[in-house]
C-alpha cells in the first residue's frame, strides 16, 4: 500500500513537472507579459494570436527554419550515406587496415566534439567557411560520422555471416552485397540512426555560435538565443518562439514516437 | 586454388577500402587534423588578430593553467560536481521510474512517452524555459513553494552562487531522466520473470528483490547510462550558455564554458586551445575509470 | 543697449521655442500657470527640446529656478544633407534590439531613396554583441556598418584595424556635436559617430513622488533613507537589475564620478587598476564597495536582487511596484512598453553617493558608434557612409529619437514630439561627466570580474573576501 503510493505519487510529481513548465509556455504564447508575470498558471484570456503574428513579422522564423532544416537534412543524409559505407567496410575488412580504420573512428567517439572549437574555427576562417551552411553541414559530418560509424557497424556484424558468404560465392562484389543485402535489411537500424543525428544537428548551439553571424544564415537556436536580448522585456516573444520552433520535432515525434525512442536512446547505448 | 582466393580477398578489400575513403577523408581533414594542430596552438599564445604572429610559449599555458588561474580549477571543480549530481540523481531516478514503468500497459506507454519528451527540445528552449520558471520572485518554482507555505524553499536559485550549479544540475535531470529511463526499461525487459517468481517464492520483499536480481542484472545497461550522462555533463555548454553563462561569481562555470569565453571574449586562443587539451585528458581519464571500475563489479558478481 | 537688446532677442527666442514644447510637456501641473519668462522659471526640467539652441529650467547653487542652456554644444556649421549610395547589399550590426521596428521604418525610405540598396539589421543582445563582434564582423565583410560601445570595444576594434577613418566626411564635421565625437575621436582622426547621447541615470516615478510627498535624494543620507521610507510603504526603492550586467552595471558611472576629488585621480586609480599597479582592495574602490553594501543593508534592492534580471526589473518599475530603474535613459521604452500608462510620468535625477558637494551631477554617455567595415569592398563602404549620413540628417534623428526615446548627437534635433525625452531632459542642465564606467578598456579581463564583484555585494556578500578574491582572479586574468 505505501509502495503503491510512493510509487504513484513519484510518477504523478514527474508527470506534472514536464506538464506545467510547457503548459506555461504553451498558454504564454497567447498571453501578454503583464500577465505572464503576474498569473504564469492562469489561462489566457482569448486564444488570439498576435504574439505569432509578431514573431512571423519579425521575420525570425521562415529563414531559421529553413537554414535549420537544411543543415539537418543535408548533414543527415550525407553522414548516413558515407557512414554506412565506412561501416559495411570495417565490418568486412579481416585485415589490420579495418581495426586501424575502426580504432581511428572511435577515437572521435571518446573524446568530446567540442574540444575541437579553436582549431575547427581558425580552419573555418582560412577556408571561408564561416557564415556558410555548407561548413555548419561539414562540421556536422565530421563530429557525427564516428557515433554513426560505430551503431551501423554494430548492426552489419550482427548480420549473419553466412548471407555474406553466400553472395560472395556467388560471385558478387563488395559494392553488390552492400547494396542489395547490407543496405535493404539495415534500414530501420540506419532509419533509427538518422532520427538521433537529425534531433542532434537540429537542437546544436555551439559551433552555430561560433560560425554563424549573418541573420540570413542563422539556425533556429542561435535566434531563440537572441530573443533574449532583443525582445528584454518580452517573456510572451520568447514563449512564442520556443512553441514555434519545437513544433516540428514535437509533431515528428508525435507521429514516429517509436524510432524517435529507438534512434535516441540507440545513439546512447551503442555509443 | 588458394592462390586465387588470396587474389579475390586482395581485389575485395581495395574496394572496400574505396568505400570507407570519403568519410575517413572527411573524418580526417575536419576532425582528426583539428584534433592535432589543436595540440600546437596549445602551445602559443595569440590574440586572434591575423595581422600580429602567435607566439609559442611551450607548456607555459598549462602551468599557468594550474598553477595560477583559479577560475580555471573552480570550473574543474564545478564540472566534477555537475557531473556527481546529475550521474546520480539521473542514473537513480531513470532506473527508479522505469522499474515502474517496465510492464507494458496503455499508462506506462504513455508516461514513457511524456517522460521522454523533453529529449527532444533543444537545450536553448530547455534553459529559456527554466530561466522563467526559476526566476526568483515571479517564478512558478518560488510561487508554488510560497503558496504550499514552504516560504523557506523559496531560493535565488540562479542568482545566488550557492545554488546556481544545483539548480542547473536540476534542469539537466529534468531534460534527459526520460532517454535514460527508456535504455532501463529495454534492460529491465530483458530479465527473464522467472528470476523473480524464483525470489518470491523464496518470499523475498520487493528491496530484496531489487537488490538481488534487478540491481546485478541492470549493471551492464547502468555502465552505459553512466557513461553517456557523464559525456552528457562535459557537453552541458548550451543550457550554461542558455541560464547563466558560467555566473554568479564563476559558480557555474565548466570547462568548456570558459574555453568559449577565453577564446572569443578574451581574445586568448592558444590559452583556451591548451584548456581544450586539459579537457580531453579529464574525459578520457573519467570514461577510462568508469568503465573499469562498473566492469570489475559486474565480474564479481 | 547691446544688453538689452541681446535679452530681448533672448525672450522671444524661449519664448517662441517654449510655445513649441509647452502643448506637449505634461508633467503635473507644469503648463498649469504660465511660467515666468525669462531668466526665472517655475517647473525644474522644463525645457525647450535639445538643440544646440535649447533652454532648460535648473536650479542654480543657491537653489533658484533659472533658465538655462541645455549644455551640448553645436558644430557650428550647416549640416549637410544625405549622400547617395550605389546599389548593392549590406548588414547593419548592432544590439538595440528594441530599435528595431524604428530601423526598419528608416532603412526602408533610405532604401526608397536608394533604389537598389540593401540593408539588413543583424542584432544580438548587448551581453554577447560585446563578447562576439569583433570577432563575428572581422569574418563577415557584408557587415560594412556596424556599431561599438564606447571604451573597451571601440579600442579593441582600433587595435585590430577594424574601423575607418572618416574625419573629413562632411557629414561628420558639420551634422554631428563635435563634442560628442571625443568617444571616436584617436589621435585628432574620427572613427566613428557615437550616435546616442544617453543619460546614464537612474529613472523616477515622478507621479508615486508626488503622490507619497517623497523627495528626490539629492546626497547619500538622503538616499538611504529615502530607501527605508519607500521600503517601509512596500515599495521596492531601487529596481537594480543586477541579474543582467550590463545594465547592472549602469549605477557603477554614479558611483564612481563622485569618488574622488577630481577626474583626473578617478582616471588614474582606473588605469592603475587595469595596469595591476592597484587591486580591489584599494581604499578607493572598497569605499565603493561598500556603499553597494550599505545600500543593500538600507533596503535599497529588492529581494533576490542578484537573481533579478531585466525582464523583471521595467515591468515592476512600470506597473508601480517600484520607485526608482536605475539604468538610463534607454530603459525608458522598456518601461511605456510594459504600462503605456507611465508616458510622462518618468523623469530622471543623478545618484549623488557622497555628502560631500558632489563633483558631478550625473552622467552622459556618447555610444553606439557608428563605423564603417575596412574590410568590405569599396561600394559597399560607399553604401555604408551614404547610410550613416542618412542617420545624420536631423529628421532622420528625430524619427530615431522620438520612436526609440533615444537622445542623439546629431545637430538640431526636435525632441518635443516625446514627452519621455523632454522629461529626462533636464539632466542636461546638470554638470555631466562622460560616463566613467568605459574608462575600463579590458571587459573580459578586469571589468566583468569586477562588476560581477559589485553585484555580488550588492547581493549581500562578504565585502573583503568577496573584493579579495575578485583580486585574485583579475590578477591572474592580465597575467595569462
Amino acid at each position: 500500500m505505501i509502495y503503491r503510493t510512493i510509487k504513484g505519487s513519484l510518477l504523478t510529481v514527474f508527470a506534472l513537472a514536464i506538464i506545467i513548465p510547457c503548459s506555461i509556455v504553451i498558454m504564454g504564447a497567447f498571453k501578454t507579459d503583464l500577465k505572464i508575470i503576474s498569473e504564469p498558471l492562469a489561462l489566457p484570456e482569448s486564444w488570439n494570436v498576435d504574439n505569432f503574428k509578431r514573431l512571423i513579422d519579425s521575420g525570425s522564423v521562415y529563414t531559421p527554419a529553413k537554414n535549420s532544416l537544411i543543415v539537418a537534412f543535408f548533414s543527415v543524409f550525407i553522414t548516413l550515406s558515407l557512414a554506412s559505407l565506412a561501416a559495411f567496410a570495417i565490418s568486412r575488412l579481416i585485415t589490420v587496415t579495418g581495426k586501424v580504420l575502426f580504432v581511428l573512428f572511435s577515437v572521435g567517439l571518446a573524446i568530446p566534439g567540442q574540444v575541437n572549437i579553436i582549431p575547427i574555427y581558425l580552419l573555418f576562417v582560412d577556408l571561408g567557411l564561416t557564415n556558410s551552411l555548407t561548413g555548419l553541414v561539414l562540421v556536422n559530418i565530421a563530429l557525427t560520422l564516428p557515433i554513426s560509424i560505430f551503431i551501423i557497424t554494430a548492426f552489419f556484424r550482427d548480420l549473419p555471416k553466412e548471407m555474406f558468404e553466400v553472395a560472395g560465392i556467388d560471385g558478387a562484389g563488395p559494392w553488390r552485397i552492400y547494396r542489395s543485402i547490407a543496405l535493404p535489411l539495415s534500414r530501420p537500424a540506419i532509419g533509427a540512426t538518422g532520427i538521433f543525428l537529425f534531433v542532434i544537428c537540429w537542437n546544436d548551439l555551439l559551433y552555430p555560435l561560433m560560425l554563424i553571424t549573418r541573420e540570413d544564415k542563422k539556425t533556429l537556436p542561435l535566434t531563440l538565443i537572441d530573443f533574449r536580448g532583443e525582445y528584454l522585456t518580452e517573456y510572451s516573444m520568447i514563449y512564442t518562439a520556443i512553441l514555434v520552433a519545437s513544433l516540428p520535432m514535437v509533431i515528428m515525434y508525435i507521429a514516429f514516437q517509436r524510432s524517435f525512442i529507438a534512434g535516441l536512446t540507440q545513439g546512447a547505448v551503442k555509443g | 586454388m588458394r592462390k586465387s582466393k588470396n587474389m579475390i580477398r586482395r581485389g575485395e578489400s581495395k574496394v572496400l577500402l574505396l568505400m570507407a575513403l570519403p568519410a575517413f577523408s572527411i573524418y580526417a581533414v575536419l576532425y582528426l587534423y583539428p584534433a592535432l594542430s589543436n595540440l600546437l596552438w596549445a602551445t602559443r599564445r595569440w590574440d586572434g588578430n591575423p595581422e600580429s604572429e602567435p607566439e609559442t610559449v611551450g607548456f607555459r599555458n598549462f602551468t599557468y593553467m594550474f598553477s595560477n588561474d583559479d577560475v580555471f580549477i573552480q570550473s574543474l571543480g564545478n564540472n566534477f560536481r555537475f557531473m556527481l549530481l546529475v550521474v546520480i540523481f539521473q542514473t537513480g531516478f531513470s532506473l527508479l521510474f522505469a522499474t515502474y514503468l517496465t510492464k507494458n500497459t496503455r499508462t506506462t506507454i504513455f508516461l514513457r512517452t511524456l517522460y521522454f519528451f523533453p529529449t527532444i527540445l533543444s537545450s536553448v528552449s530547455v534553459g529559456l524555459i527554466w530561466l522563467a520558471l526559476y526566476d526568483p520572485n515571479y517564478g512558478f518554482i518560488n510561487a508554488s513553494f510560497k503558496a504550499l507555505g514552504f516560504e523557506s524553499l523559496a531560493l535565488n536559485w540562479l542568482g545566488d552562487s550557492r545554488y546556481a550549479l544545483y539548480a542547473l544540475a536540476v534542469t539537466q535531470v529534468w531534460f534527459h531522466t526520460g532517454q535514460m529511463m527508456v535504455i532501463y526499461v529495454a534492460g529491465l525487459q530483458q530479465i527473464p520473470q522467472e528470476l523473480y517468481e524464483a525470489a518470491q517464492v523464496d518470499g523475498a520483499s520487493r528491496w530484496q528483490q531489487f537488490k538481488h536480481v534487478t540491481w546485478p542484472m541492470v549493471l551492464p545497461t547502468t555502465a552505459v547510462v553512466v557513461a553517456y550522462t557523464t559525456i552528457q555533463t562535459f557537453r552541458a555548454f548550451d543550457l550554461v550558455y542558455t541560464m547563466t553563462n558560467g555566473g554568479p561569481l564563476n559558480s557555474t562555470e565548466i570547462i568548456v564554458t570558459l574555453i568559449y569565453r577565453n577564446a572569443f571574449f578574451g581574445y586568448q586562443y592558444g590559452y583556451a586551445a591548451a584548456q581544450t587539451v586539459v579537457l580531453v585528458v579529464v574525459v578520457l581519464s573519467i570514461t577510462w575509470l568508469q568503465r573499469r571500475t562498473l566492469r570489475l563489479d559486474y565480474g564479481v558478481k | 543697449m547691446k544688453v538689452s537688446k541681446s535679452a530681448k532677442a533672448f525672450k522671444l527666442l524661449v519664448a517662441g521655442a517654449f510655445a513649441l514644447s509647452a502643448t506637449i510637456v505634461p508633467i503635473s501641473g507644469a503648463i498649469a500657470n504660465t511660467p515666468n519668462l525669462g531668466a526665472k522659471c517655475t517647473d525644474e526640467g522644463m525645457n525647450t527640446g535639445t538643440t544646440s539652441r535649447s533652454l532648460i529650467c535648473v536650479k542654480n547653487d543657491r537653489g533658484e529656478l533659472r533658465w538655462a542652456r541645455v549644455k551640448l554644444s553645436s558644430s557650428g556649421k550647416s549640416p549637410v544633407s544625405a549622400s547617395r549610395s550605389p546599389a548593392g547589399s549590406i548588414e547593419f550590426h548592432h544590439w538595440r534590439g528594441e530599435d528595431k521596428t524604428v530601423f526598419d521604418a528608416i532603412i526602408a525610405k533610405f532604401e526608397a531613396a536608394n533604389p537598389g540598396v540593401k540593408v539588413t539589421q543583424v542584432i544580438k543582445d548587448s551581453t554577447s554583441y560585446q563578447a562576439t563582434a569583433l570577432t563575428t564582423i572581422r569574418s563577415n565583410p557584408k557587415a560594412a556598418v556596424f556599431t561599438t560601445f564606447r571604451g573597451g570595444q571601440f579600442n579593441d576594434f582600433f587595435k585590430a584595424n577594424m574601423v575607418t577613418d572618416i574625419t573629413n566626411q562632411r557629414f561628420v564635421t558639420n551634422n554631428v556635436i563635435q563634442s560628442a565625437l571625443a568617444p571616436a575621436t584617436v589621435a585628432g582622426k574620427v572613427y566613428g559617430i557615437p550616435y546616442h547621447s544617453l543619460f546614464n541615470n537612474p529613472l523616477y516615478n515622478a507621479d508615486m513622488f508626488a503622490k507619497k510627498g517623497w523627495k528626490v535624494p539629492k546626497n547619500w543620507t538622503q538616499l538611504l533613507a529615502f530607501c527605508k521610507t519607500a521600503k517601509a510603504d512596500g515599495i521596492i526603492p531601487f529596481a537594480w537589475p543586477a541579474a543582467t550586467r550590463g545594465n547592472a552595471g549602469q549605477i557603477l558611472n554614479s558611483f564612481l564620478m563622485n569618488s574622488a576629488p577630481d577626474l583626473a585621480t578617478i582616471e588614474q586609480r582606473v588605469i592603475d587598476i587595469e595596469s595591476g599597479k592597484a587591486d580591489l582592495n584599494s581604499a578607493w574602490f572598497k569605499d565603493m564597495a561598500n556603499k553597494y553594501k550599505q545600500m543593500n543593508d538600507a533596503g535599497c534592492f529588492p529581494n533576490n536582487v542578484t537573481g533579478y534580471n531585466d525582464s523583471v526589473a521595467p515591468v515592476d518599475f512600470a506597473t508601480g511596484k517600484a520607485a526608482i530603474y536605475p539604468t538610463g535613459s534607454f530603459g525608458i521604452s522598456s518601461v511605456t512598453k510594459a504600462n503605456p500608462d507611465m508616458k510622462g510620468k518618468i523623469k530622471m535625477f543623478g545618484m549623488i553617493t557622497t555628502d560631500d558637494k558632489p563633483l558631478y551631477e550625473g552622467i552622459t554617455n556618447n555610444t553606439f558608434i557608428l563605423s564603417v567595415n575596412p574590410k568590405s569592398t569599396s561600394r559597399d563602404q560607399q553604401i555604408a557612409r551614404a547610410f550613416i549620413s542618412y542617420l545624420a540628417q536631423a529628421s532622420v534623428a528625430r524619427e530615431y529619437a522620438v520612436g526609440t526615446s533615444q537622445h542623439t548627437s546629431i545637430v538640431n534635433v526636435d525632441y518635443s514630439a516625446n514627452v519621455d525625452l523632454l522629461n529626462v531632459s533636464d539632466i542636461m542642465g546638470k554638470k555631466l561627466l562622460l560616463a566613467p564606467r568605459f574608462l575600463f578598456l579590458n571587459v573580459a579581463q578586469v571589468r566583468d570580474p569586477m562588476e560581477d564583484a559589485l553585484i555580488a555585494i550588492g547581493g549581500g556578500a562578504d565585502v573583503n573576501k568577496t573584493l579579495t578574491d575578485t583580486s585574485a582572479k583579475i590578477k591572474q586574468n592580465l597575467g595569462k
